[in-house]
């Protein structure tokens, strides 16, 4: 899988790029305009992460002409703007995901994957660890071919967990991305928790290892 | 006290005091110099009978001495020493027929070494007359005079001080934010001129202070993003490092958490400063009693997890022309407040009448300060996880829909009421 990075912010692109060649991407960085132009029309990209303010020209012009070429890439916009205006004039324009800076780099490799996976599969896929087996269509979960029943909460936390694998994740990027704009409502991270007791309670009560680990003082891991 | 009331106050109290002192003040010296006048005539008259009662006395007929007027009566005297005396005395007047105020000069004198006896009368009733005639007249005239002065000095100052009621007015409606030019008139007063320029300088300063403020903070808030960015991604790439022992985990999860506060309050910056650029433009027909239960439903979880009872009472429903994302974070931030400080098993109250929401729930029992808590970084010190900007948001939104929000603590609950006037 090939990414294209295009974002000015050097250390930032550095940061991307090294989490997500550890999730097994090539990555390319592209740090202006012109550099983006042209590595978008020598190479095929399974996905492109675009700043919107580059030196040079606007990402949202770059989106422009990959949609004008017919190229499949999938599009993620990054940008320091949170503009929900510009959100959805990217949205218009053919990108398939909208990200405001800052982000945690494990939500980030999650959209990725989630996005690849809806361009290269059309949505069908099923995600397989040992015993553990995630339907990404049916949004189901088994272990050894027999469903489990997990709430959609717990789906989608297991599903954050898998997707970076082997990493930490923070508790923080755990929290927002379960629970989105309401997350500072929350006293403290019991809720988690509460969530990640659920979903081991569940899985290994079905047979399956438990895989998802806590990292004491910063989050959790699902570990294969 | 209004500028005018007090310079014509003072006219007034000025004028009211002349009229009260000048009034006496004349009617006395008038009647003074009347009193004198008659004295005098009745002293020539003397002077001038002296010769004839000299010649009665020499011819020893001073008993035919009798003159048609009956004011004058002379006699032999028994005083040996000369003098006049002078005195108002009341006689009964017999032409008048009433008794009537007479000046009477009674002299003793000596002609031809004998001792005389003179007493001339005058009335004083037309003398008298005349001094209140007269003293009617000034008192009328001084009125007349002051009265004019003062309409006179009262529609003057109106006039001259209207460019500066203008400008006063004008001010009144200034705002910083919205900069529209004074546009002050010309006066032909100098010094309303002056007022004038100087106060446009100072406006212009003031919008320009305001906008290199406002310009400030939000590039600080735009550039802030990226290294904010850099430090987050830098921190979760640390976090993948091993070995790691639990210290550093700790306090790798502290920076986190630290960080993600940065974050949080450089959102709400973002934000605030994107509505003072009048960001939110758009609008379209919202209903507030949608939008409330949209987030009720949004923040199910966070309900269930500090098990807070939500009553509602929606009577009326109000609807109207806003910006959707304005009314959403408007209401997002009130009831997020009323669930983040609130206390497990506590419980929240939403209602809707006519065209006010309330949002009432239980909390600390002490009650806020109504004043303060509408100000940026005014926040409960212990709270970590509020940005101490969300009512700071909520009161810059009410403003651009003409909406009021109030505060009130009663029966330890804390109530916060929105009136959406204009909506």
């Amino acid at each position: 899988m090939k990414l294209l990075i295009v974002e000015d912010e050097i250390q930032l692109s550095k940061s991307m790029a090294t989490y997500l060649l550890r999730q097994g991407y090539t990555c390319d960085i592209a740090y202006d305009y012109k550099e983006g132009l042209d590595k978008m029309d020598s190479f095929e990209y399974d996905c492109i992460l675009l700043d919107i303010s580059l030196p040079g020209g606007s990402g949202l012009q770059l989106l422009k002409n990959l949609k004008a070429d017919n190229k499949l890439e999938g599009v993620i916009i990054i940008s320091a703007k949170d503009a929900i205006d510009e959100k959805i004039e990217g949205l218009n324009l053919g990108a398939d995901d909208y990200m405001p800076k800052p982000f945690h780099l494990s939500e980030l490799n999650a959209r990725v994957a989630a996005v690849i996976r809806r361009k290269k599969f059309q949505g069908s896929s099923v995600l397989v660890f040992n015993e553990l087996t995630i339907d990404l269509l049916a949004k189901t979960v088994l272990v050894n071919n027999k469903p489990v029943d997990i709430s959609k909460k717990e789906y989608d936390l297991l599903l954050y967990l898998v997707s970076s694998k082997n990493r930490v994740i923070s508790k923080n990027a755990i929290a927002e991305n379960i629970s989105g704009d309401g997350v500072d409502l929350y006293d403290n991270f019991d809720f988690i928790y509460a969530h990640i007791k659920n979903l081991k309670r569940k899985l290994t009560a079905a047979g399956c290892d438990d895989y998802i680990k806590s990292v004491y003082g910063m989050g959790y891991k699902f570990t294969i | 006290m209004k500028l005018l009331q007090k310079t014509i106050r003072n006219y007034f109290i000025y004028s009211v005091f002349i009229l009260l002192v000048a009034i006496p003040l004349f009617y006395f010296s008038i009647q003074r110099i009347v009193r004198e006048d008659v004295d005098d005539d009745l002293l020539a008259t003397k002077e001038m009978l002296r010769p004839k009662i000299s010649n009665a006395l020499l011819n020893n007929a001073i008993d035919q001495l009798h003159f048609v007027d009956q004011n004058i009566s002379i006699s032999i005297s028994t005083y040996t020493r000369e003098f006049d005396s002078l005195l108002t005395v009341e006689i009964y007047d017999s032409v008048a027929k009433e008794i009537a105020p007479h000046r009477v000069l009674t002299s003793h004198f000596t002609v031809n070494g004998k001792p005389c006896f003179l007493k001339v009368k005058t009335s004083l009733v037309d003398n008298d007359e005349l001094i209140k005639s007269i003293a009617t007249v000034e008192v009328i005239l001084l009125l007349l005079l002051l009265a004019g002065l003062f309409i006179i000095n009262r529609n003057l100052s109106k006039r001259i001080w209207k460019p500066f009621y203008a400008t006063l007015g004008k001010l009144r409606k200034y705002k910083v934010e919205k900069h529209e030019p004074l546009a002050l008139s010309k006066s032909s007063v100098s010094e309303f001129n002056d007022l004038n320029t100087s106060l446009e300088e100072l406006t212009d300063r003031t919008h320009n202070s305001y906008l290199s403020q406002k310009e400030f903070t939000e590039n600080a808030s735009h550039e802030m993003q990226s290294p904010l960015a850099v430090f987050q991604s830098k921190l979760e790439l640390l976090m993948q490092t091993a070995p790691l022992n639990e210290e550093q985990a700790q306090l790798m999860g502290d920076l986190a958490d630290a960080s993600q506060r940065m974050t949080r309050l450089n959102k709400s910056l973002v934000l605030l400063t994107k509505i003072d650029n009048n960001q939110f433009a758009e609008t379209e027909n919202i209903s507030v009693n949608k939008v409330l239960q949209i987030f009720i439903q949004q923040y199910q979880p966070q309900l269930y997890e500090k098990q807070i009872r939500i009553t509602k009472a929606f009577q009326t429903e109000i609807s109207s022309t806003a910006n959707k994302a304005l009314i959403e974070i408007l209401i997002g931030n009130l009831l997020g407040n009323a669930i983040r400080h609130n206390y497990i098993n506590g419980s929240i109250d939403l209602f809707i009448k006519q065209n006010t929401l309330i949002i009432q729930n239980t909390g600390k029992a002490v009650a806020l300060d109504g004043q303060k808590i509408f100000q940026r970084f005014q926040k409960d010190s212990t709270d970590s996880n509020s940005t101490g900007l969300g009512l700071e948001i909520v009161k810059k939104i009410c403003a651009i829909y003409n909406c009021i929000i109030s505060y009130h603590f009663a029966d330890n609950l804390h109530c916060f009421t929105v009136q959406f006037n204009n909506l």
